[in-house]
């Protein structure tokens, strides 16, 4: 077994070494004790408290036995409804994580390196993450397009059908000409924030400022979100492609990618693609995988930014932003890992025909993860403007028989609930947010009308609060306060001031929050009083009938 | 210190109405602040790189969305800020109700540190003494840490992240860290230790940002039941050469506490363990109040000051016959006021004709 010292000297050179240092000594070890902290801040020259407290941020570095061995298993909002939690009680020492973006076949454990899935402890087994189904709707896609082939992770099966060829033809053109053709397409961020990319990529290649980087953000963390998996583990390729281009596009020389520590199968399938590619990229470019330690707010591009750098994975404070001052403090692409995988189809099919995809005025497609009371889940390519309901009814097979559906979630969890009246609507962010919601990274999670839906409202309350940062009183505060108003921990008994403090602390985190966790987290609230109102009031009269205030 | 020429104002902004000049890399907070704008804070210390978290100091500004951290924010040409609309003061107010909420207390005596009133003079401004938002309670006291310097009470933390920032940016001791998520965010040393075990230098500065009093100052905590109002008097610390200045708490005649002076030019709020702490000498049982001679017998015997000093006068006169005025040297102590120093440096100079004084604190 390698000594501290020697893993140390294999990664204090590196780009980005505190991550992947602490993954070598948790590996070995298990967990992370005191020596090896101590060491890993001598060996990389940072505070040791800063190394501790950066240490316990993060949910998978365990400090002590049985730490990486002891199975953890999903308590997503999906994998609930399945009955996980019994799931933790069975499996000898288990203790619960949050999503862990297997809801469409569900319920993943995760144990040091390997994710297996099934209901029951008996059922547990290690089998490859579903690849997406055939579109539905037989429409043509682009990121989906040939990922269903088989092989199609390997170099040989991605270049079966020109891949790289984009890359070539990309490095053919100018950066001008590049960024018009991005732009010209009208790709915008699929990890839900939707800034224009060829936008982003502009403002970088004109930023002052070297070495300049693309990241490629696959901390994939929102609930009920697991498209970036299927790109990961089927499309690696695509991706890898697509952060090259970028790079020629606006003269960066370093590429990481972030991945979330949850996707241990997707780390060694890029792994292998990207030394794969190695020689067909080029040393211009140097590419990097970092592993995440397990923290949703690394998904936000400050805190990842922060995390990747070592720092406390604390979002940054915006302006500056990470175009001019990301990794490192110099200019910087951060974008989705769907985002990059559509950039190689719109070089070598052009904008217009990706623009094309798109239903009425819409340009363009988007990958949505479809989960829970549903009968056909999955990944699907939609065409932006796409009915909810073809998706939901036609496309997955709507609800089981004899049941409708109550509620679907928007954003995973950050964009609350839809429901009645307010399904009919069409995939696309203007329609979604005149309902008072977001598209965002389109993860739709399906709830039945058996379902308490203020027990998922607070399920998912209690996410936000596990997963806020601690940095923002609003959000490190109203998270905590909401959970226990939604579980009847603390709060009034009397409605009308139950519903004022809700709402009271749902504005104040809308309008005040340092970042998206802490503005988007009340739209479970808002939404819950909003079509839910009666399931309120019943919830209120038994916290106050079974008195389980504290 | 070596003030830096001020750049001329570049620009100009509209603020509650008014147009004001500012200089590039002015914040909109500072801008505010100069323009004698109360606007509230609590993870705000002047001397510390803007952290943002609070968010009390929120303003609107015309054409974006969401209210903006005002002391994060950079001023820009022709920005159109309101640092007061009833929606803003509605923020402030509902945020202080939620930070009220997470603390078993929120009065403090005025000895625990300098800042330890800025929470409890906001929860008065604002009128939020209501309680609202009830549950449980955010950071746990560390019983365990039994320093005699600074008192561990996260009870009443607040995860302003000061202390962790000033430990840092100031000190250089990074002997504070935050462990956790959340609500569970926790200030804490390496290894959820005693500051003792840490990096810690004991220099108090953690104390005197602390803006609710989480972080309490041990010694002069011990004067809160003493009958008397607090007075500060500005000094200079005489420990060393630095020259920091300090305030000096007393209650009625008796010398209570230190406080660092954020305006003192040398040290803008700093100061080290003894600057901070170690005052207990000068009401101690043990300091000597009448001169000592040491008898026949060996022992030292109390006697009278003209007796002491005529055997002192004897002593100097007999050296200096004997091997002349270069063979008197003198040494003051640095827990002597400086007038006792100063008058000592001239008893040597002018009494004897040498050069060799000194002060143990030249450091």
């Amino acid at each position: 077994m390698p000594t501290n010292d020697e893993l140390i000297a294999c990664w204090q050179d590196e780009e980005a070494p505190l991550l992947p240092l602490l993954h070598a000594l948790h590996d070995r070890d298990g967990f992370l004790n005191e020596q090896d902290i101590r060491a890993v801040a001598e060996g990389l020259n940072i505070p040791i408290a800063e190394v501790f407290g950066t240490v316990t941020f993060y949910h998978h570095f365990a400090r002590e036995a049985p730490g990486q061995s002891a199975p953890r298993v999903c308590t997503g909002p999906v994998c609930r409804l399945l009955g996980s939690p019994d799931l933790v009680k069975a499996l000898d020492g288990a203790t619960p994580m949050a999503c862990a973006g297997r809801c469409d076949d569900a319920v993943p454990v995760l144990q040091g390196h390997e994710i297996r899935v099934g209901q029951t402890v008996d059922t547990l087994e290690a089998r490859p993450s579903p690849l997406p189904p055939p579109n539905p709707g037989g429409i043509e896609e682009c990121v989906f397009a040939h990922i269903r082939e088989p092989g199609r992770a390997t170099l040989d099966g991605y270049q079966r059908t020109g891949g790289y060829e984009a890359l070539k033809q990309a490095r053919e053109m100018s950066r001008e000409d590049l960024l018009a053709l991005i732009t010209d397409s009208q790709l915008a961020g699929r990890g839900g924030a939707g800034f224009p990319t060829g936008k982003k990529w502009e403002m970088v290649e004109q930023a002052d400022g070297e070495p300049k980087s693309i990241v490629c953000n696959a901390d994939e963390g929102e609930p009920g979100c697991f498209k970036d998996r299927a790109i990961l583990d089927y499309e690696p390729h695509a991706v890898i492609e697509g952060m090259a281009i970028a790079a020629h596009a606006t003269g960066a020389t370093k590429g990481f990618i972030y991945l979330r520590y949850e996707y241990p199968d997707s780390f060694k399938i890029v792994e292998r693609a990207m030394a794969e590619s190695a020689e067909l990229i080029g040393d211009s470019f140097q590419l990097y995988l970092r592993r995440g330690g397990g923290a949703y707010i690394c998904g936000e591009e400050g805190s990842l930014l922060n995390s990747l750098e070592g720092k406390h994975p604390f979002p940054r404070n915006r302006p500056p932003y990470p175009v001019t001052h990301g990794y490192d403090d110099l200019p910087t692409v951060v974008n989705n890992v769907e985002t990059l995988a559509s950039v190689p189809p719109i070089v070598a099919k052009g904008p217009e025909w990706y623009r094309g995809l798109g239903l009425g005025e819409h340009a363009g497609t988007k990958l949505v993860s479809v989960s829970g009371d549903i009968r056909r889940p999955g990944n699907f390519e939609v065409p932006f403007g796409l009915p909810l309901l073809t998706l939901l009814n036609d496309w997955c097979g709507g609800a089981e028989d004899g049941r409708g559906i109550q509620a679907v979630t928007m954003a995973g969890l950050s964009g609350g609930f839809l429901a009645g009246d307010d399904l009919d609507v069409t995939l696309d962010e203007p329609s979604i947010k005149a309902k008072g919601s977001f598209l965002g990274a389109a993860g739709i999670m399906v709830f039945d009308d058996t379902r308490d839906m203020v027990e998922v409202a607070h399920c998912a309350m209690e996410f936000f609060a596990e997963e806020s940062c601690g940095k923002c009183f609003p959000c490190r505060i109203g998270t905590q306060r909401l959970t226990e108003r939604l579980n009847g921990a603390a709060g009034p008994d009397d409605e009308a001031a139950w519903l004022q403090e809700v709402r009271d602390i749902g504005q104040v985190m809308m309008a005040t929050s340092a970042c998206g966790l802490g503005i988007a987290a009340p739209n479970i609230t808002e939404s819950l009083v909003k079509y839910f109102p009666e399931q309120v009031t019943a919830h209120l009269k038994t916290a106050h009938q079974s008195g389980i205030k504290q | 210190m070596i003030a830096e020429a001020k750049p001329e104002a570049t620009a100009t902004m509209t603020l509650d109405g008014v147009d004001l000049a500012f200089t590039e890399g002015e914040t909109i907070y500072d801008v505010a602040t100069r323009a004698n704008k109360d606007v509230p804070t609590l993870c705000y210390d002047p001397r510390l790189e803007a952290f943002g978290a609070c968010r009390l100091c929120v303003v609107e500004v015309e054409g974006i969305r969401n209210p903006v951290a005002s002391c994060t924010t950079p001023a820009t040409a022709g920005m159109n800020v309101r640092t007061a609309t009833k929606t803003i003061e509605k923020h402030r107010r509902t945020l202080l109700e939620l930070v009220a909420s997470e603390n078993r207390e929120n009065e403090v005596d005025e000895l625990r540190g300098l800042a330890s009133q800025e929470l409890k003079t906001l929860l008065d401004r604002y009128e939020v003494r209501n309680g609202r938002f009830a549950g449980c309670q955010s950071g746990t006291t560390n019983t365990t840490d039994d320093n005699p310097f600074i008192l561990r009470d996260y009870d009443l933390c607040i995860s302003c992240f000061r202390c962790v920032r000033v430990c840092a940016e100031q000190e250089g001791d990074h002997a504070i860290t935050m462990m956790n998520r959340g609500f569970e965010k926790q200030i804490t040393t390496e290894f959820n230790g005693i500051l003792k075990d840490s990096a810690c230098t004991f220099c108090g500065q953690c104390v005197q940002t602390c803006p609710t009093g989480a972080l309490g100052d041990i010694k002069a905590m011990r004067a809160e039941s003493l009958p008397g109002k607090v007075e500060k008097t500005r000094t200079v610390c005489p420990y060393c050469g630095v020259g920091c200045s300090v305030d000096l708490l007393t209650k009625e005649d008796r010398l209570v506490g230190v406080q660092p002076a954020m305006d003192g030019p040398a040290n803008e709020g700093a100061l080290c363990i003894k600057g901070q702490f170690a005052f207990d000498f000068v009401q101690h049982d043990d300091r000597l109040k009448m001169p000592l001679v040491r008898g026949e017998d060996g022992e030292l015997h109390e006697v009278d000051w003209d007796t002491a000093l005529d055997l002192a006068a004897d002593g100097f006169k007999k050296v200096l016959e004997r091997h002349g005025r270069h063979a008197i040297c003198g040494v003051a102590s640095g827990r002597a006021p400086h007038e006792a120093a100063y008058t000592m440096q001239k008893f040597i100079r002018a009494g004897f004709g040498t050069n060799q004084i000194d002060n143990c604190s030249r450091a």
